[in-house]
């Protein structure tokens, strides 16, 4: 006679129990946001892992530079590309502030947004799933980056941080499929919402009316709607605007200005808010 | 002290900054770690520290927590079913038996994740999988010789 609880039927049954915690727990982190705290915590414990893991890459790079014999000069070279990228980044910045700015002074009695504060950031790792278009920076709460700072490069908007720890954070990058921004084209202000698509080289606006005044070339920016993003950081140029026959609504397939995939410094935006 | 020493390397596996390049054409280790002992210690392997062992590489991965809990356990119950036939064929028959196996979990993984938002495409995962199945072999070596040093080390102290 066949037991009633033979090894197969317990060990589905000890399957079934792992699937039904697996899928809560993608629910609730999914959807609610609930365990950062699990997953900050979880992180922190595996920071020995991660610089054992970025160790040979430390070290090699660390001895391209020795062979090169002139520790000054490049010590003195890294801190000019920095302050080279950051002064690129102002520059970009600053030219669609002139342009706002004359607008508003048209306008009059606008107040003019110019509080910034920008923290230089490296890219330490992209995750390796083909699918999540996250990296982690070597900046984390110990340097006051918390959730929600924008991070920026030299050519445009990268993203921001979604979970901080004390000596990391993982920044999301806006071609992450679960990535939404609220932008606006430069030319005619005309809003919409940016979404990810899942590549890094593409995003998309959707559902805009067929009627959109919108050509390939046009240059995407922050909107600033949101409250997280200051208005007028470069985002995107458009590449392709599709309007199928008998279809109310345009999609917009732009390119991210950020090449993120050769990314390796960042700038993470800590000014407070406001406008 | 063996799970701890493979479930370390294979954290250190993921860990490591791989160029964007080569994101298309890595293994998964996560899975290849459960793999291992779905197969070859499936007399070891308990659910819970499974499942346990599944978040720190959610974190690496920065997918939902709970998505390779879900994905380990349906592996590592497969292997299990599968494990006797398939520890004694050839690395050819083996891999493709892995292969099989991943595919499956890919297609979970491709529904799990289609649900949280993100837009996979099924020919990569399929892709991985392949890769994975490939890479098999080797890292099964290394498990094992881990397996015995640890092991070895266990007896000398005794």
């Amino acid at each position: 006679m066949r037991p009633l609880f033979s090894e197969t039927s317990v060990a589905a049954v000890r399957l079934i129990v792992a699937v039904t915690f697996s899928v809560a727990t993608i629910f609730i982190d999914s959807r609610f946001d609930a365990l950062t705290m699990v997953r900050q915590a979880i992180k922190t414990a595996l920071w020995p892992v991660e610089q054992i893991a970025y160790f040979p890459g430390r070290v090699s790079s660390e001895i391209a530079i020795w062979v090169q014999s002139h520790d000054l000069i490049s010590e003195r070279l890294e801190t000019i590309a920095l302050e080279n990228e950051r002064l690129r980044t102002e520059q970009l910045k600053l030219q669609t502030l002139r342009a706002e700015n004359a607008e508003l002074r048209r306008l009059l009695g606008v107040k003019e947004r110019v509080n910034e504060r920008l923290l230089q950031a490296q890219i330490e790792r992209l995750s390796n799933d083909p699918f999540v278009h996250r990296v982690t920076i070597n900046r984390g709460l110990l340097a006051g980056v918390t959730e929600g700072r924008p991070v920026i490069s030299a050519d445009g908007l990268v993203g921001q941080v979604v979970v901080s720890y004390p000596h990391a954070a993982d920044v999301l990058l806006m071609t992450d499929a679960t990535h939404h921004l609220p932008v606006q084209v430069t030319r005619t202000r005309e809003r919409a919402i940016a979404v990810g698509v899942g590549r890094m080289d593409r995003i998309e606006l959707r559902n805009l009316p067929d009627t959109v005044d919108i050509v390939p070339g046009d240059l995407l920016e922050t909107s600033g709607l949101g409250d997280r993003f200051q208005p007028g950081i470069p985002v995107a140029e458009v590449k392709e605007v599709i309007r199928a026959p008998g279809q109310p609504f345009a999609r917009v397939i732009a390119a991210p200005l950020t090449p993120m995939a050769r990314l390796s410094l960042v700038m993470v935006d800590l000014a407070e808010g406001d406008s | 002290m063996i799970f701890l020493a493979t479930w370390l390397v294979t954290l250190l596996l993921i860990a490591l900054p791989y160029p964007a390049w080569m994101m298309l054409v890595l293994p998964h280790f996560g899975f290849l770690f459960v793999t291992w002992w779905g197969l070859m210690r499936n007399y070891q392997l308990s659910m819970t520290l499974l499942l346990i062992s599944s978040l720190p590489i959610d974190v690496l991965y920065g997918t939902s927590l709970g998505l390779h809990g879900l994905l380990f356990a349906l592996i590592a119950y497969a292997l299990t079913l599968l494990g006797p036939s398939v520890r004694q064929v050839n690395w050819v028959r083996q891999s493709l038996a892995v292969f099989v196996v991943l595919l499956i979990a890919s297609a979970v993984s491709y529904w799990a994740r289609t649900l949280t938002g993100q837009s996979p495409e099924f020919l990569i995962l399929v892709l991985q999988a392949v890769v994975s199945a490939l890479v098999w072999s080797p890292l099964r070596w290394l498990y094992d010789s881990l397996a015995d040093s640890v092991q070895g080390l266990g007896t000398q102290r005794q």
